[in-house]
C-alpha cells in the first residue's frame, strides 16, 4: 500500500541541543503508527516537523506526497493536530469550539458527522459548557473532535492522553480505533508503554533517536532475553536488591504486583532454580509471558548502556 | 472570507467571556476623563486672595468688589504687612494683592506700578495660573470703569483656552494613552495567549492565512477603540465642555491612523514574546510609560531636553496630540496636519515591516 | 496497633452547592504507602488539598501527623514533605541553591543543610552536577531530584502527586526504589498516580469515585473484593458503574 507518511534521515538540534538524529519511518493510510518514549524523547519535535511547524535541519519528509518544507501550505489543509496540553479555548463553549474549528477548516459539524459522532453523542450533553470547565477526559475529546472535523487525512497527537485517567484512555484509543478504520492515518504520541499494544506499529524513541520499530507482536516476539516473574509474600523492595546481586540477572524490576528478573534464554532454568533455592516465600508465574515493556526496558537499558561506555 | 469572519466572531466571543478586562477597557477611559476633567485640574476655581487695600478709596472699593463677585478667587482681607506675611506662610492664600496707598491718585496722574502682586510660586504652575487670571480682571475692569486710560497696560496672554483649563489639553493626551492601551497591549497580550495555550500551533496548521490571523486580532480592537474614542469625546463636550471647532471627519480619520500605529506596535511586541505576562509588561513599560510621559499628557514637550524631545518623536503620541490639538482647539488649515501625519505613517510603516520579518508561519 | 498518622472522619467540601469531596473516613499507617486513585474530577487533590492544610474543609474532622487541619495547619506544613509532577523545582536555580532553599523553608540547620544535600547528592550521583540549573536536566533526573529534597527535611509523611507522568519506564520503577526506600526510613508516603502498576505497588489503595471512597484494602483484597484480575479492571468496574448511576 501507498505510505501517507514518509520520513528519511531526519534530523533536528536546537543549538547545541540534538533534539532528532536520523530518523525514518513510514506510515500507510488508516495505519495507528504509536511513538512511545519519555518527555525529551523528541516526540514533540517530529511532529511539529511533520506538521510544518517546524522545519528539519537535514534529512526529507512527506505528507501524502507533499513536501513539509515545500509544500507546507497544502499539507496544512489535510491535517489535524491535536497537542497534549489543552490546545483549546477554554473560554469557549464546546459548541463553539467546535464551529471555530469546522469553519477554519472550510467545513461544518453536520458535513462530517459520521466521522465523531461516537465521540460527540457523549460531548453533547455539554454542548453549553465552557471548555475549560470540562473535565479531562471530556475535554480530551472535544479536542479530538475538533481535529477530526475537517476530515483530515492525517491525524498528529501529541501526548493525548497523557495525565488522563485508565478508563478516560481506554475510551480514547476505542475512539482511535473507529477513525482509523476510515483510513485516516493516526500518529500518536505517548509515554503509556501499555498504549503501545493498541497501535499497528510503534516506534520506541529515546533521546532523538528510534531504537526499535515494528508491530508490537513482532517486537515481543524477537525479544532477545528470557524473563523470570515471580511474586513474593515478603518484602518486594528487599527481594529486587538481593536479585540484583545475581550474576546471572541482566536487569530485575518490578512490574505490578510481580517481578521480572531477565538473563539469556539458556539459563533460564538454571537462575530459576537458584532463587527458588534462595528464597522463601517466592511463587513463579510460569504463565506470564514478557510483554511489549519487558522489551522496551531491555532497549533503553541496552541504549543507555552504550552511550555510558 | 469564510474563515476571516469566523475568527472575528471567536475573537469577539474571547473578549465578551472575559468580563473583567471588557469592564476596564469601557470603564477605563471614563475614569481618567473624569479624573483629568475634575481633580488633576491647574485652572482655578475659588483661590484665596489676600487683599491689602492700603488706598481705601472708591476705586479701590471697586476694584475689590470685582474680585469678590468672581467665582475664581474667595478674598481675605488683610491689614497690615504682618498680615500679610503670615497668611502667605500658614498657606491661608495663595496670593495677595496689595493695593497701594493714594493708587486712585497716581492713576489719575498716570503713573503706573501702583499695585503689587505677591505670590506663594511653591506650585510655580498655579502661581503662574493666578498670576495670568488676575491681570486679566484688573485689565478688563479698567476697561469697564469708562474712559481712563488702560494705564496697566495688560495683554489677553491665552488664546484657543482663556480659561486655561487643563481638560482641553488631557483629551487628546489621553486618547492618544487609552488607544495605546487598547490596542498595543490588548492585541499583544491576546495573541500571546494563543501562544501559551498551545492553540497558536492549532491556527497556523489550519488555512488560515498568517495575515487573518493579525488582521482578525485587530479588527475587535478597532470596533473598541471607537466606541472609546467616541465615550471620550461625548464626555469632553458634554460634561467638560472642551469645543471640537475642526471636522468630526478628520478625528476619527487621525484616530484610525493612530489606532492602526498602535496595534502595529502591540503586533510587533507580541511577535518578541511568548508569554502573556511579558507581552504585559512590555506593553506598559515601553509603550504606556513613554506614551503618558512624552506625549505632552503632562509634561510639556517644550520644557524637556533636546534628547528627550527627540526621543518622544518616535512614540506615535506626540504627533496624534499634535494633530489632535489642531483639529480640536484650533480648526487649523490643513497642511498644518501633514507633518505629524506623515510622521505617525512613517512610524506605522516601520513597525509592520519589522513585525512582518518577526512574525513566523514556522517556529524555526 | 500501628501509629495513626493521617486520620479523617467524614471530611467534607462543597464549592456551593457542589460536593467535591463527600464525608471520606480513612486512616494511613505510619510508614505505609497509601495509594489516592480515582478519575480525573474524583475528588483526589481537593482531598490532599485539605490534607496539606491548603484547603479548610466543609465538615468533618482530620488530623495529620497529629495536628488537626483546622487549627494546626501551620505544624502540619512542618511536618510533611510536597511534590507534584506539575511543579517540583524551580528551573532557573541550580541543584544546590534548590537544595538549600527547600532546606531553608523547614528551617533546617546550617549544618544540616550541607551534610544531608551532600549525602542527597551522592546518592544520585550528581555530585558533579551541584551547579547546573534545574532546567538543563533531563525530567527523569528532576523527578528523583525533588523527591529526595521533598523529604530532605525527614518529614513524616510526604504527599505525591502523581510524580511520575511523562516519565521513562525506567525512572518510574527506580522512583518507586527511592519510595520504598524512604519507607524503610519510616517515612509514610500519600501517592496518587494514573499508572496501574504503580497501584499494585501500594499498600493499601483508597478509590474514589465522585467524592466518595468506593474501595479502600491492600491491591490485592481489592481484586479479590472486585472479582477483577488487574486493579485495571477494578478501576474500569467502578468507572462503569458510576457511568450506569448517571444513566
Amino acid at each position: 500500500m501507498e505510505n501517507n507518511i514518509r520520513a528519511a534521515g531526519i534530523s533536528k538540534s536546537f543549538g547545541s541541543q540534538v533534539a532528532l538524529q536520523e530518523l525514518d519511518f513510514a506510515a500507510a493510510p488508516g495505519e495507528i503508527f504509536g511513538f512511545i518514549g519519555a518527555d525529551g524523547a523528541g516526540k514533540t519535535t517530529l511532529f511539529k516537523i511533520l506538521t510544518t511547524l517546524l522545519r528539519q535541519d537535514a534529512g526529507k519528509a512527506e505528507v501524502c506526497g507533499l513536501d513539509t518544507d515545500k509544500d507546507f501550505r497544502e499539507i496544512r489543509r489535510i491535517i489535524g493536530y491535536m497537542a497534549g496540553r489543552f490546545s483549546l479555548y477554554g473560554d469557549l463553549s464546546v459548541e463553539e469550539n467546535l464551529k471555530f474549528f469546522a469553519q477554519v477548516f472550510d467545513s461544518t459539524l453536520q458535513e462530517n458527522y459520521e466521522l465523531i459522532r461516537d465521540i460527540y453523542v457523549l460531548l453533547e450533553p455539554f454542548k453549553k459548557r465552557r471548555a475549560a470547565d470540562l473535565s479531562g477526559g471530556m475535554k480530551q475529546k472535544l479536542a479530538l473532535c475538533c481535529a477530526l472535523i475537517h476530515k483530515p487525512k492525517v491525524l498528529v497527537l501529541d501526548e493525548p492522553t497523557t495525565g488522563v485517567d485508565p478508563v478516560s484512555r481506554r475510551e480514547f484509543w476505542d475512539n482511535l480505533k473507529t477513525v482509523a478504520a476510515e483510513g485516516i492515518t493516526t500518529l500518536v504520541a505517548t509515554p503509556y508503554m501499555d498504549e503501545a499494544m493498541q497501535c499497528d506499529r510503534v516506534a520506541l524513541l529515546q533521546e532523538g533517536r528510534i531504537l526499535q520499530i515494528d508491530r508490537p507482536a513482532q517486537i515481543i516476539a524477537d525479544f532477545p532475553k528470557a524473563v523470570i516473574i515471580l511474586k513474593t509474600e515478603h518484602n518486594r523492595n528487599q527481594l529486587i536488591r538481593k536479585l540484583r546481586k545475581l550474576p546471572e540477572a541482566e536487569s530485575v524490576f518490578s512490574f505490578g504486583e510481580t517481578i521480572h528478573v531477565t538473563c539469556e534464554p539458556a539459563i533460564k532454568g538454571k537462575l530459576t532454580a537458584a532463587i527458588a533455592a534462595a528464597e522463601s516465600g517466592i511463587s513463579f508465574q510460569p504463565e506470564q509471558a514478557a510483554g511489549i515493556e519487558d522489551c522496551f526496558l531491555y532497549y533503553m537499558q541496552r541504549a543507555d548502556g552504550r552511550e555510558n561506555n | 472570507m469564510k474563515h476571516f469572519k469566523i475568527f472575528i466572531w471567536k475573537e469577539f466571543l474571547h473578549i465578551w467571556r472575559d468580563k473583567k478586562t471588557l469592564l476596564i477597557i469601557i470603564l477605563l477611559p471614563i475614569i481618567e476623563v473624569l479624573l483629568f476633567g475634575f481633580v488633576l485640574t491647574s485652572e482655578i476655581n475659588h483661590v484665596s486672595l489676600g487683599i491689602y487695600d492700603q488706598d481705601n478709596s472708591d476705586w479701590s472699593g471697586e476694584l475689590t468688589r470685582s474680585f469678590e463677585n468672581s467665582r475664581y478667587f474667595d478674598l481675605i482681607r488683610l491689614y497690615n504687612e504682618q498680615d500679610v506675611e503670615k497668611a502667605l506662610r500658614g498657606n491661608r492664600v495663595k496670593a495677595v494683592l496689595k493695593i497701594k496707598p493714594e493708587a486712585e491718585k497716581s492713576l489719575q496722574m498716570g503713573e503706573s506700578g501702583i499695585m503689587q502682586l505677591l505670590l506663594d510660586a511653591s506650585d510655580p504652575n498655579i502661581a503662574r495660573t493666578i498670576e495670568v487670571y488676575i491681570m486679566n480682571m484688573s485689565s478688563r475692569f479698567m476697561k469697564q470703569a469708562g474712559n481712563r486710560k488702560n494705564l496697566l497696560d495688560v495683554q489677553q496672554l491665552m488664546y484657543y483656552n482663556p480659561d486655561l483649563k487643563s481638560v482641553f489639553k488631557s483629551v487628546p493626551g489621553l486618547m492618544a494613552v487609552v488607544l495605546m492601551l487598547i490596542c498595543a497591549m490588548m492585541t499583544s497580550v491576546s495573541l500571546a495567549r494563543e501562544k501559551e495555550t498551545g492553540t497558536m500551533d492549532v491556527l497556523l496548521i489550519s488555512p488560515l492565512k498568517p495575515g487573518q490571523i493579525i488582521i482578525g486580532k485587530m479588527v475587535p480592537y478597532i470596533a473598541i477603540s471607537f466606541v472609546n474614542i467616541l465615550m471620550i469625546i461625548a464626555l469632553s463636550v458634554f460634561v467638560f465642555g472642551v469645543p471640537v471647532r475642526g471636522s468630526l471627519v478628520l478625528l476619527f480619520l487621525f484616530s484610525g491612523f493612530y489606532v492602526v500605529c498602535a496595534l502595529s506596535f502591540g503586533l510587533l511586541v507580541s511577535t518578541l514574546v511568548n508569554t502573556q505576562q511579558i507581552a504585559m509588561m512590555i506593553s506598559l513599560a515601553g509603550l504606556m510609560l513613554p506614551t503618558t510621559l512624552l506625549s505632552g499628557l503632562i509634561y510639556p514637550i517644550r520644557n524637556m531636553p533636546r534628547w528627550l524631545q527627540m526621543l518622544s518623536g518616535v512614540f506615535p503620541a506626540r504627533w496624534f496630540v499634535e494633530t489632535l490639538g489642531h483639529v480640536m482647539l484650533k480648526d487649523s488649515p490643513v497642511y498644518y496636519f501633514l507633518q505629524p501625519l506623515g510622521y505617525i505613517l512613517l512610524i506605522t510603516v516601520i513597525l509592520l515591516l519589522l513585525a512582518a520579518r518577526r512574525f513566523k508561519v514556522r517556529y524555526d | 496497633m500501628a501509629e495513626k498518622i493521617i486520620e479523617t472522619v467524614n471530611l467534607t467540601k462543597r464549592f456551593g452547592d457542589f460536593t467535591a469531596v463527600d464525608a471520606i473516613s480513612f486512616e494511613v499507617n505510619k510508614g505505609e504507602i497509601f495509594g489516592f486513585l480515582g478519575a480525573n474530577g474524583a475528588g483526589k487533590t481537593t482531598a490532599m488539598k485539605m490534607l496539606c492544610g491548603l484547603l479548610l474543609p466543609t465538615s468533618g474532622q482530620a488530623t495529620v501527623a497529629g495536628y488537626d487541619v483546622y487549627r494546626q495547619s501551620e505544624k502540619i506544613k512542618l511536618n510533611i514533605g510536597y511534590m507534584s509532577q506539575k511543579f517540583s523545582l524551580f528551573s532557573d536555580l541550580t541543584v544546590w541553591e534548590n537544595i538549600e532553599f527547600y532546606a531553608g523553608i523547614y528551617r533546617m540547620p546550617r549544618q544540616a543543610i550541607i551534610t544531608r544535600g551532600e549525602k542527597l547528592l551522592q546518592d544520585l550521583e550528581l555530585a558533579s552536577q551541584k551547579r547546573r540549573l534545574i532546567g538543563a536536566l533531563p525530567l527523569g533526573i528532576r523527578q528523583k531530584l525533588a523527591f529526595s529534597i521533598a523529604i530532605i527535611h525527614e518529614p513524616r509523611l510526604v504527599f505525591l502527586d502523581e510524580p511520575t507522568g511523562g516519565v521513562d519506564p525506567i525512572t518510574r520503577r527506580r522512583f518507586w526504589e527511592m519510595i520504598y526506600n524512604a519507607t524503610e526510613r519510616g517515612i509514610t508516603v500519600f501517592v496518587t498516580t494514573h499508572y496501574m502498576d504503580e497501584a499494585e505497588y501500594c499498600d493499601r489503595i483508597s478509590m474514589m469515585v465522585d467524592g466518595k471512597i468506593k474501595g479502600l484494602d491492600t491491591p490485592a483484597n481489592l481484586k479479590l473484593q472486585f472479582k477483577e484480575k488487574s486493579m485495571f479492571d477494578v478501576f474500569l468496574q467502578l468507572a462503569r458503574e458510576k457511568s450506569h448511576e448517571a444513566l
